[in-house]
């Protein structure tokens, strides 16, 4: 113990007096960890974002959409879910809370005297609202007589009123959507960005309005949301579901023509992204942390051979090889150490600094993980990278030291 | 039993196909407290004698009894033990470290001991006392004169009160004011009972000696006793 404490005070002691080469040893380290914290810092924070977004738009809740398998679409078919789908599900299947249907608009810009927006319009039904968690600000939004009466109303999103150069209070205006006129009754909540992404730039007409507009084509491929009552069912719906469309579609042996999809799974998607995403930070954050240890130990060498009538001096006077290898190995595991926590400090500010300069992006997150990695890799790589100096310096001979010009 | 005794100590050295013998069966008695000067030309072997004496190096061949423990083939640690506890060693070029302090360079051979800081400060202040240096405790070497760094690699090597003080040519960087300092606090701590061998090839430093050896070619020709040492009077 007494000997760790003074090798670590030499140790200290030696970096000190070497101030500028120390820094300049350690900048390998630094901007590694530097860099690769900032990026996980971002990226993280995204997750984080991200996650609890998803968390908002509900963990209870279900989307089905048609999928086409690869040799099915190379044949010419197409899989759709229909209209029939959701009247079976919303019929047969218990535990349902709330479902609606999506049916996205055919392109086709929304038009406000000279203003024209490309916006997402879809059509979809009075329990969007509570599924997607979203509501009107002002006005009202789209009712059950609505899509009942096809009526040709809109709710839209803030971001498309500004696009359109609507006036604060849209309510009772008329735009062109489909070579239609159609009249504004509601405002949304924005909701802000999520990956990116304008929450607030979305326009929804009535279900059944959309269907007319899109007109006499073949039965559209619509979406399905819905959300469940109880938690705890969600996986005895989602299979009561699946039975019920292979039925529906008359399927046998043949994959399920649908996804479904929980918010769970899609948390779970983007967590899997995410984590690859870190796995490559965290692949690169060992290639410069290799590279930094080599400059370390290249470091550490110039550093014995300076002072190695230092060292001939040391072993003059009683130190035993131990001392002396300790006292360059405590060396490099500090630098290695210190130029960790700059680089974390670095990478966080930096991390923080363009989380906070570029729009859309959520504030940075550094996780414990990241912090204990770092810490463990630099000070395994001063370990590593240090012992051969440490040894070279540690086996030099008393009189040969001593006579080192 | 004499303080070192040696039998036969040879040194030989491989440069080529060329043997050197650096040192030629050495047969020497030396006692507690004696005053030792070696003397010769270069290449005498004068250094490998300290080196060996000193326990920085081993002999090829022979005997080093040193306070009766044969040390001649002890391994690397338990050389860098007794050099830390038997000996002290002065150089002529100092071989102080630079970036430490006069206290600090005291200190450094009780760090290897595994003293305390605070007896390592106490036991360096009285050593730096001793020599006459105390104030300048918290100097750099470079903040200090020629005989002040002398002083102060004195009192690094008696710290450690050991049984040898080794000085390798103590004067040899030193003008003729500073060398009769030197000397004179050698001669004191002759008086104090200090052990002291020293290697030197000025006259005037060997005659402050008891006794002076003489080497050539790796032999001591010489060996006389110098009663009229200033190291006797004192």
């Amino acid at each position: 113990m007494f000997v760790i404490t003074e090798s670590f005070m030499s140790a200290l002691a030696s970096i000190r007096a070497h101030g500028l080469r120390s820094f300049l040893t350690m900048l390998g380290i630094i901007i590694g960890v530097a860099s690769v914290i900032a990026m996980v810092s971002i990226i993280q924070g995204l997750n984080h974002s991200v996650s609890q977004q998803l968390e908002g738009l509900g963990a209870n809740s279900i989307m089905i959409n048609s999928f086409t398998p690869r040799e099915e679409l190379l044949k010419g078919r197409r899989a759709r879910l229909t209209p029939e789908d959701l009247t079976a599900i919303s019929q047969r299947i218990d535990g349902i809370e709330s479902i609606t249907p999506f049916l996205p608009g055919q392109g086709g810009a929304l038009r406000y005297g000279s203003q024209t927006a490309a916006t997402n319009v879809m059509g979809t039904t009075y329990a969007y609202q509570d599924i997607q968690q979203y509501y009107v600000k002002i006005g009202r939004f789209l009712s059950v007589s609505d899509n009942q009466t096809r009526r040709r109303v809109m709710v839209i999103g803030e971001e498309t009123r500004k696009k359109l150069a609507l006036p604060e209070n849209p309510l009772n205006e008329y735009v062109e959507y489909g070579g239609e006129w159609v009249k504004i009754i509601g405002l949304l909540e924005p909701k802000g960005t999520l990956v990116g992404q304008d929450l607030d730039d979305l326009a929804v007409i009535p279900f059944s309005t959309m269907r007319s507009l899109r007109g006499a084509q073949n039965e559209a491929d619509i979406l399905i949301q819905l959300t469940v009552s109880n938690l705890d069912n969600i996986d005895t719906v989602v299979d009561q579901i699946r039975r019920l469309l292979r039925k529906q579609h008359g399927l046998t042996t043949e994959r399920d023509d649908f996804n479904i999809q929980t918010a769970d799974q899609m948390k779970d998607m983007i967590g899997a992204i995410t984590t690859q995403i870190t796995a490559v930070m965290g692949g690169i954050l060992g290639i410069s942390l290799l590279v930094g240890g080599i400059g370390i130990m290249n470091i550490m060498l110039v550093s014995v051979t300076e002072r190695t009538r230092e060292i001939g001096i040391c072993k003059a006077i009683g130190a035993k090889r131990h001392h002396v290898l300790l006292q360059f190995l405590f060396e490099s595991v500090f630098l290695c150490l210190l130029g960790g926590l700059i680089g974390l400090l670095i990478g966080y500010g930096f991390g923080a600094m363009v989380a906070s300069m570029v729009q859309d992006l959520p504030a940075a997150h550094v996780p414990l993980w990241a912090i204990v990695l770092a810490f463990g890799f630099s000070a395994g790589v001063g370990i590593i990278f240090g012992i051969l100096p440490a040894a070279k310096a540690a086996n030099l001979d008393p009189i040969e030291a001593l006579r080192y010009e | 039993m004499a303080l070192i005794e040696l039998n036969g100590i040879c040194k030989y050295f491989e440069m080529g196909d060329q043997v050197i013998h650096a040192l030629d069966g050495i047969d020497l008695a030396i006692e507690q407290n004696e005053y030792l000067a070696f003397i010769g030309s270069s290449g005498s072997g004068k250094s490998t004698m300290m080196n060996i004496l000193g326990c920085l190096d081993r002999p090829t061949a022979g005997v080093y009894s040193l306070n009766q423990h044969d040390v001649s083939q002890l391994s690397e640690n338990e050389l860098a033990e007794i050099r830390n506890r038997e000996i002290g060693f002065i150089f002529q070029s100092f071989n102080l470290l630079t970036k430490a302090t006069a206290l600090q360079n005291v200190m450094q051979p009780l760090v290897y001991r595994g003293v305390g800081l605070k007896q390592r400060r106490t036991a360096a202040v009285a050593a730096l006392q001793r020599v006459g240096l105390a104030e300048r405790a918290d100097h750099l070497p470079n903040q200090l004169s020629g005989g002040q760094r002398q002083r102060v690699a004195i009192a690094r090597a008696l710290v450690t009160h050991p049984s040898i003080l080794l000085a390798d040519e103590p004067t040899g960087n030193l003008d003729s004011q500073t060398t009769a300092d030197i000397m004179a606090l050698f001669d004191e701590l002759h008086g104090e009972g200090q052990t002291i061998i020293l290697v030197t090839h000025e006259p005037d430093i060997a005659a402050h000696c008891r006794r002076v050896a003489r080497m050539q070619d790796g032999k001591i020709a010489e060996n006389y006793v110098n009663d009229h040492a200033a190291g006797a009077t004192t």
